[in-house]
């Protein structure tokens, strides 16, 4: 079952490359269906996943490289099964928005299908080797989407996409390898987790002796955070965020990021507890650092797409703020807010798209002074009702899905007393958070209309019909959150004991 | 002690074919003119190589032994670098055939130049005597001096041959007085006497042994070209034809490592155990090839940033890959060697499929700079793909061979209690190597066409195309499924003669 999801869009990949170049409507088809089942089958792993178990479900396994003990081990708990439904149903989405890719058509959806095998095999993988070769096999598909199929800056930017990360998987590489010599030969991840064998050696580098369990803790972490990403790795993000194709970016920022969170929680977190609560307080000040960081640098730009990717980032504080509280409530708001984040930033990204393919730029104010966009709420009320609906979302307004996440993180984070100086500085970030979506919302929206963009059309089907579901997961969620809380409840419950 | 001379030539069967094979080429060239232009050396070549390959077959499951009156060994070691060299020089051979620089009058002078390396090669990989090692070691250099000015009007490949000729003779000569000080002391040239002898003198041992060790690590260090040693390596590697450097870059250097290899673990340290060996005590070997490992790849890496010229980029790439390999030597034990012999499998494969393609680009273009790669990998997918395929797996990116080398390679370093930061080092040079190879693709894949060059030259020549692709297809495959060859070299070094 998870092997059909995970590698049902390699098979489509296989397919696209076979296809004649010059048939690109039978490419994106392709695309569709790879994309399609792998949905369907979320959808059905949705119905099916027990609900009142913290154990590993779905589980396959076989023994993969039998010498080192590294096992085809896949399998999905309540953190895996909110990344997985949150991937399958943006990788659909992102494979129609892309619907007007011009250049090199068969190459795009090719690397797009690997892409999304990719990221589903990171969440699926329950085998330390396994994760990482799926990690790792990511950055190839990425680096050539931005890098081809970019926009101004793009090599700039693929490279440094590419260079970052491989720099933060090399440190987990690292601690992968430790983990095996010193953890009993074994790169099982539930294992792992279940003996946490670290606590107490020692291990030295440079003549100094290290408690092993915190330079492996460190080291994950820097690999982890440079995905999330934690300041001060974050500077490949507006990069990446800005040069890349619309649907690339929706993937960056619904998909990618949250790989970072998943695994320092899977990693970190299960298996080394102790040095998890050794680091909590500095992931608390990352945490604050990300979100006030992320708000002022996107209070200052004009550029709409730079604008939504330093919001990630502050956003993205959020979920660090949540998970390093250790309640239930910051937790499972963490994990929410993950889910919640890939929702409204997705929707976000994907308007910004729909507004660069008519006017070609996106400039709140241009470079010379004059006004980018401006009144086009007058021209545009259906996009601009979808996009006040995504940013509302954003910034956290009750009734919509980001209120119920970022509520419970600071719920969280506000509970534990030793905490409370950091949230009350966190929470400027909801304001600033407020002032620069909607300083933005009303200089693009409202006003006078720009007469520039006086014959601006509308959303097309193919636009309303990649935005709507998201748009029903906002306020469907926002309202009633329970099926996703449902979902993690146990598996965070159970993460929480080690911390107890 | 009476030895069955047959049960000797049975033992050495793999080199005999060898010679078999130069004696074929020989008579022929001058028997039968013709055969100089046409197929018939590389299918000579190609079955002798076949033949020792399978008489190799037989060997390694035996009884690893001594034989020549102890001044070779067969084991499984041995038979484990025959096969590489019986690849390497049928891949090279067959690389030299598809190029334009190799003219088709001198592909009878090529494949017997070629054919005597390897010779070389196997008796530098087979030696336990340190005279038989020189021999090995003078037959490579002798031979790639002449190889490396194959192209008897350039300029730059008579340079490359001048340079690679004097800073050879010069570490031989330096090898020559480390081995003459180490037998003043030792009063043997056996292997296994002197190992054996310094083991027994448990760190009663002159200053002048570790002059004598540093002399002898100088002449190999030139052959694999590790820091202080490499100099010649890019200019070399420029000046001489690009399949002769294609061949440089793989063979000759892992014959120097084999030999390396041996002599660390044969004379220098002793087996205390299990698959572990131990440093002969008063020697600093351990810490030196640590920083040796450390610098060779820093310098590599750092150099292979600011090339422009593809060929000497790959060439301080090679340099740099040599570091990452001298990491396996300093766990001292047999899982670090183990992911030696693992990392020259996906090496070879993937350097040679990287030469190679720089090759046909120059054949193509006629330059050999990033700017000649511009949009190649769009005119010539299954060039490009190739390319991206050898060079990711250089990087040492997941799903392909060069991956599990390094994994296994900073495996060893980190099981190594003390040397964590010699994993360190290695990877914030993963990290700096993905720069440069990235340049490349970034010029195939990301960067427009020349608009200018002819299109119709563009065109992959079929035999170049499979080529490529069964060059690609194992370093992705040992990549995902890489259990197989890890249980044979395991196989290989339980033979391991000590």
């Amino acid at each position: 079952m998870l092997s059909w999801i995970t590698f049902f869009p390699l098979i489509a990949m296989a397919v696209i490359l076979l296809l004649p170049r010059n048939r690109p409507e039978l490419v994106k088809w392709t695309a569709v269906v790879g994309a399609t089942v792998p949905l369907i089958l979320g959808v059905f792993l949705f119905f099916s996943f027990d609900r009142s178990s913290s154990a590993i479900q779905f589980a396959e396994r076989a023994s993969w490289i039998a010498p080192f003990n590294i096992e085809y081990y896949m399998g999905i708990d309540g953190l895996s099964v909110p990344m997985v439904l949150l991937t399958v149903m943006l990788s659909l989405i992102c494979v129609v928005a892309s619907w007007n890719i011009k250049t090199g058509v068969k190459g795009y959806f090719a690397m797009f299908m690997m892409l999304e095998t990719s990221m589903l095999g990171v969440f699926c993988a329950l085998d330390f080797f396994l994760f990482f070769v799926f990690w790792e096999a990511m950055l190839l598909p990425m680096y050539f989407l931005i890098g081809i199929w970019g926009g101004a800056n793009k090599v700039y930017a693929a490279i440094k996409f590419f260079l970052y990360t491989l720099a933060g998987s090399v440190l987990m590489l690292l601690a992968m390898v430790g983990f095996y010599f010193y953890g009993g030969e074994t790169f099982d991840l539930i294992k792992l987790a279940a003996t946490s064998p670290f606590a107490g050696q020692s291990i030295s580098l440079f003549g100094w002796s290290f408690a092993m369990d915190k330079l492996f803790w460190l080291g994950l972490f820097i690999g982890f955070a440079i995905k999330v990403p934690v300041w001060p790795f974050h500077t490949w993000l507006p990069w990446a965020h800005v040069e890349a194709p619309t649907a690339v970016s929706v993937i960056l920022a619904g998909v990618l990021l949250k790989m970072g969170t998943y695994g320092i929680l899977r990693m970190n977190y299960g298996i080394l507890p102790e040095a998890t609560i050794w680091a909590a307080n500095g992931m608390m000040i990352l945490g604050v650092i990300n979100i006030l960081y992320g708000a002022f640098c996107a209070l200052a730009q004009t550029d709409l797409k730079k604008l939504v990717a330093y919001s990630s980032v502050s956003h993205m504080g959020y979920v660090l703020l949540g998970m390093a509280s250790f309640t239930t409530a910051g937790l499972n708001g963490a994990v929410l807010q993950m889910f919640n984040h890939g929702i409204s930033s997705a929707m976000l990204f994907l308007l910004v798209g729909v507004i660069y393919d008519r006017a070609h730029h996106r400039w709140i104010v241009k470079p010379d002074g004059s006004r980018g966009f401006g009144g086009i709420a007058a021209v545009v009320p259906v996009y601009t009702g979808v996009f006040a609906v995504a940013l509302f979302s954003a910034l956290g307004l009750p009734g919509l899905n980001g209120f119920i996440s970022e509520a419970l993180v600071f719920l969280g984070a506000f509970s534990v007393p030793k905490y409370q100086g950091y949230v009350i500085v966190g929470s400027i970030g909801i304001v600033l958070g407020a002032a620069y979506l909607l300083w933005m919302f009303m200089r693009v929206f409202l006003g006078p209309l720009n007469e520039e963009y006086k014959d601006l059309q509308d959303m097309t089907w193919r636009e309303k019909g990649c935005l709507a579901p998201l748009l029903i997961l906002c306020v469907v969620l926002g309202v009633y959150p329970k099926p996703v809380l449902d979902l993690m409840g146990q598996t965070v419950a159970k993460l929480l004991t080690l911390f107890s | 002690m009476a030895e069955n001379i047959f049960e000797n030539l049975r033992l050495i069967g793999p080199e005999l074919c060898l010679v078999f094979v130069l004696l074929g080429l020989f008579l022929s060239d001058a028997i039968f003119p013709s055969t100089k232009k046409n197929w018939f050396p590389m299918i000579l070549t190609a079955v002798g190589c076949l033949v020792g390959a399978v008489l190799t077959c037989k060997l390694h499951t035996g009884e690893p032994t001594r034989f020549f009156a102890d001044t070779v060994a067969s084991d499984g070691f041995a038979a484990f670098f025959r096969y590489l060299f019986f690849f390497t020089a049928v891949v090279g051979l067959y690389i030299a055939y598809g190029s334009k620089e190799i003219k088709k009058d001198e592909r009878m002078d090529f494949a017997l130049l070629l054919v005597c390396v390897t010779f070389g090669m196997n008796l530098t990989a087979i030696a336990s005597h340190l005279l038989v090692l020189y021999l090995g070691i003078e037959t490579i250099s002798i031979v790639s001096f002449v190889m490396a000015g194959f192209r008897r009007n350039s300029l730059k490949s008579n340079e490359a041959s001048f340079k690679y000729l004097i800073f050879g003779a010069l570490s031989s000569g330096i090898m020559l007085y480390g081995l003459s000080l180490l037998y003043g002391f030792t009063g043997s040239l056996y292997y296994h006497e002197i190992g054996a002898f310094l083991a027994s003198r448990s760190g009663d041992v002159p200053v002048l042994l570790n002059v004598a060790m540093v002399m002898i690590y100088a002449g190999l260090a030139f052959k694999i070209s590790a820091f202080p040693m490499h100099f010649w390596t890019p200019d070399v590697y420029e000046g001489a034809p690009t399949p002769v450097a294609t061949f440089f870059s793989v063979g000759p250097k892992a014959a120097g490592f084999a030999a390396l290899m041996r002599i660390t673990l044969d004379l220098f340290a002793f087996k205390f155990g299990e698959g572990q060996w131990q440093a002969v005590e008063g020697v600093g070997l351990v810490q030196s090839l640590a920083i040796l490992a450390a610098v060779t790849m820093t310098v590599g890496n750092l150099s292979a940033i600011g090339q422009n010229n593809v060929k000497r980029m790959l060439a301080y790439s090679s340099i740099a890959h040599v570091g990452y390999l001298l990491m396996g030597l300093v766990s001292l034990n047999s899982f670090g060697i183990e992911a030696v012999l693992f990392y020259f499998i996906a090496y070879c494969t993937m350097n040679l499929g990287a030469f190679w393609v720089v090759s046909t680009v120059k054949d193509m273009t006629g330059e050999e700079s990033i700017e000649a790669f511009r949009g190649l990998g769009w005119t010539m997918p299954v060039l490009g793909v190739c390319m991206a395929v050898f060079l990711f797996s250089l990087a040492g990116i997941p799903l392909f061979s060069g991956f599990v080398g390094k994994f296994l390679l900073f495996g060893a370093v980190v099981k190594t209690p003390g040397f964590l930061w010699l994993a360190l080092v290695g990877i914030i040079n993963s990290v700096v190597s993905l720069f440069y190879y990235v340049k490349i693709l970034k010029s195939m894949w990301l960067d427009k066409p020349d608009t200018h060059t002819n299109e119709a030259a563009l065109v992959l020549p079929t035999g170049h195309s499979i080529g490529l692709v069964a060059l690609a297809v194992p370093t992705v495959v040992l990549g995902l499924f890489f259990g197989p060859a890890l249980v044979f070299i395991r196989q290989v070094m339980a033979t391991f003669l000590n």
